[in-house]
């Protein structure tokens, strides 16, 4: 995944790395020019000082000692020169065995000579009149130890640059942090809504981010208003339903209708399949599909309350225990797992004798949910018969069967599957295995 | 049994208060919720048949309101709201039972039956059997000593609030109160003729009279 701060520090790091390392060398480049400007002044000086050094001896023209700088004096002191007049050439005693070059050409001799050892020689020529003689002054210095010295520099600045550099980058990143923590919080945020540990965002300080959270929240509100609505909506559509069926149900047991009772027997037939198709259809028209945010499954809160319910509906049911891992969530509508394990637990009542069980194990990214009761339970065979559509085996217990149809429905949206199985206590064992 | 059946369902009200009446309760009906707040109150129900969506009030806060006044009665809710979330808050604000609608009426009567059964220590058992005798309320008859004897429907009431209040002390006002409904209540003569004829069927020590306070149901001998 893409960083933002990343980008952005590695960004800044290949612009500082370029401007950084164009400045040093622009820098040491500019000052090497000038001073070799510089040199090049100088030399002709002692181009000049050499040539006032050549005076009229007893044996025509003589070079006199004492006006020559002590650097000419001392071997390979890397200032050197030589004066060439017709065959004869005076050269400095620093130069020693070595042969300095006379260029072609009067003036700066382009680059570095090389000289005695590793000296890089800058070499200037100039020619002169003197006393009616023609004199070729050629003087050289040694720029090696300027060159060492720039290379130092440069390092230097270097060093100093990649430090400058980790210091930018670092105060950028800080500065970034500081720039991001409101994002990052929001981040969080939206990770616990993910969660279901939280049902808004909290609203943010800075502007630039009021927007998406202001949307993100509106969204929300949006979304659980219509899901609100429509549960509403198919309630009172259900109550409409419902009453009516009621009254009808109480009619068929007027005794006028003794004397008929295959009549009484059809209608509760077509009842009982209106009843049946109509329950059904609301319970997955209300499913809520995608689990809302702050409306998860908190087994420590719901479990309690639903097994207080159930044991005061089945008076006779000696323990309703519940295995849960402390804590557990489940990232699933409060309302549609109330409904499953409400149908599957009150099944288990109803065909109890004293013990009802339920279990829920956290597996590697899943739940496994298991029902289990000391009843009688239900013979392989007929297991795959109750699984089948529509058929009830509970019709004879109290209760509409509905029960078991309605909790696969609800599976099915899931993507769970319903599994029956002999329970270690004796009855019927229901489990299924939910993705979390 | 004096029950009280809240419900704004008129053509339901009738088929219930009818059925109702055929299992031998008294039956008081009422349609709003602020006056099932009033008279279930004041008046001694044995059980009351609550609908959650009344005009009014809404039925769960005014059992709300009977449960914080101390008011212990069974109160069974009979609404079209059938998520568990609902039944959950039903039985948590005080309600004994939940069915939902639409329901066989037989289920009715038999939740009715439990739900007084227990309110009166009688729980886990599918009749009411109480000193040698064995109400059938089905067939509103009564098994003493293998032998199945009929009862009117008068008889049949009272005998199962004596049942249902063996050993105890009870007063011929207190008799007619949970028998009759509000505004039938019979002269006291009736309460002493209906004995009489317990008395005639199941024994003359049945049924314990103590002078100036009230009757009381001792069972039959086995």
């Amino acid at each position: 995944m893409n960083s933002i701060q990343r980008r952005l520090g590695v960004g800044l790091a290949l612009v500082l790395l370029v401007f950084g390392t164009l400045m040093i060398n622009g820098s040491v480049w500019l000052i090497d020019l000038g001073l070799r400007r510089h040199m090049q002044n100088e030399l002709r000086d002692a181009a000049e000082m050499l040539l006032i050094a050549v005076v009229r001896g007893p044996n025509g023209l003589a070079l006199d000692e004492q006006r020559l700088a002590p650097a000419y004096h001392r071997p390979l002191s890397g200032s050197y020169f030589r004066i060439d007049r017709d065959e004869r050439i005076w050269r400095s005693r620093s130069v020693w065995d070595f042969d300095l070059p006379q260029p072609e050409e009067p003036g700066m001799a382009s680059g570095f000579q090389p000289g005695p050892g590793e000296q890089q020689l800058l070499v200037y020529r100039a020619n002169f009149q003197r006393f009616g003689e023609a004199l070729s002054v050629t003087v050289a210095q040694d720029y090696r130890p300027l060159s060492l010295a720039f290379a130092q520099v440069r390092w230097l600045l270097s060093g100093l640059g990649v430090l400058a550099m980790a210091i930018v980058l670092f105060l950028q990143w800080l500065t970034l942090r500081r720039a991001f923590e409101p994002l990052e919080r929001t981040r969080q945020q939206v990770l616990q809504l993910q969660q279901g540990r939280r049902a808004r965002l909290d609203a943010p300080v800075d502007r630039e981010l009021e927007p998406l959270v202001a949307q993100i929240n509106a969204l929300l509100i949006h979304t659980q208003e219509r899901l609100l609505r429509s549960r509403n909506a198919l309630g009172n559509l259900g109550h409409a339903l419902k009453t009516p069926l009621a009254v009808l149900r109480s009619l068929l047991d007027r005794p006028e209708l003794d004397t008929l009772p295959e009549w009484r027997q059809g209608m509760r037939e077509q009842l009982d399949g209106i009843e049946h198709r109509l329950a059904r259809e609301l319970n997955r028209a209300r499913l809520a599909g995608e689990v809302l945010p702050g409306a998860h499954f908190d087994c420590d809160r719901e479990l309690p309350a639903l097994c207080e319910t159930l044991q005061k509906v089945h008076p006779q049911l000696a323990e309703l225990s519940w295995q849960v891992p402390a804590g557990l969530r489940l990232p699933y509508d409060r309302e549609d797992l109330l409904e499953v394990l409400g149908n599957l637990l009150d099944n288990a009542c109803k065909w109890s004798r004293q013990r009802v069980q339920l279990r829920i194990e956290a597996l590697p990214g899943a739940v496994r949910v298991t029902v289990e009761d000391d009843g009688p339970g239900v013979p392989e065979a007929q297991r795959e018969q109750l699984l089948t559509r529509g058929v009830r085996l509970d019709e004879q217990v109290a209760g509409h069967g509905l029960g078991l149809a309605i909790v696969r429905d609800t599976l099915q949206a899931w993507g769970a599957d319903l599994q029956l199985g002999e329970s270690k206590l004796g009855g019927l064992q229901v489990s299924f295995r939910l993705p979390v | 049994m004096r029950l009280l059946l809240v419900e704004d369902n008129v053509a339901l009200a009738d088929e219930l208060l009818l059925g109702l009446q055929r299992q031998g309760y008294a039956v008081d009906w009422l349609a709003d919720g602020r006056d099932a707040a009033v008279q279930g109150a004041c008046e001694p129900y044995d059980l009351v048949i609550l609908d959650l969506g009344l005009p009014g009030r809404p039925g769960l806060e005014v059992l709300q309101e009977w449960r914080s006044a101390g008011l212990s009665f069974p109160v069974l809710i009979l609404t079209a709201r059938s998520s568990w979330s609902e039944r959950i808050e039903g039985l948590r604000a005080g309600a004994d039972d939940y069915l939902t609608k639409p329901f066989h009426p037989e289920e009715l009567y038999l939740r009715v039956q439990g739900l007084l059964r227990r309110a009166h220590g009688q729980d886990n058992r599918s009749q009411l059997e109480v000193g040698g005798l064995r109400l059938d309320e089905g067939r509103q008859t009564v098994w003493h000593a293998g032998e199945e004897i009929s009862l009117t429907g008068a008889e049949f009431r009272l005998l199962r609030y004596f049942m249902l209040h063996p050993q105890q002390l009870l007063s011929k006002t207190r008799l007619s109160e949970h028998l009759y409904e509000s505004d039938g209540e019979p002269d006291s003569n009736v309460i002493e003729v209906l004995v009489n004829h317990l008395r005639r069927k199941l024994g003359r020590d049945v049924v314990e009279t103590r002078r100036g306070q009230g009757y009381r149901f001792v069972g039959c001998p086995a």
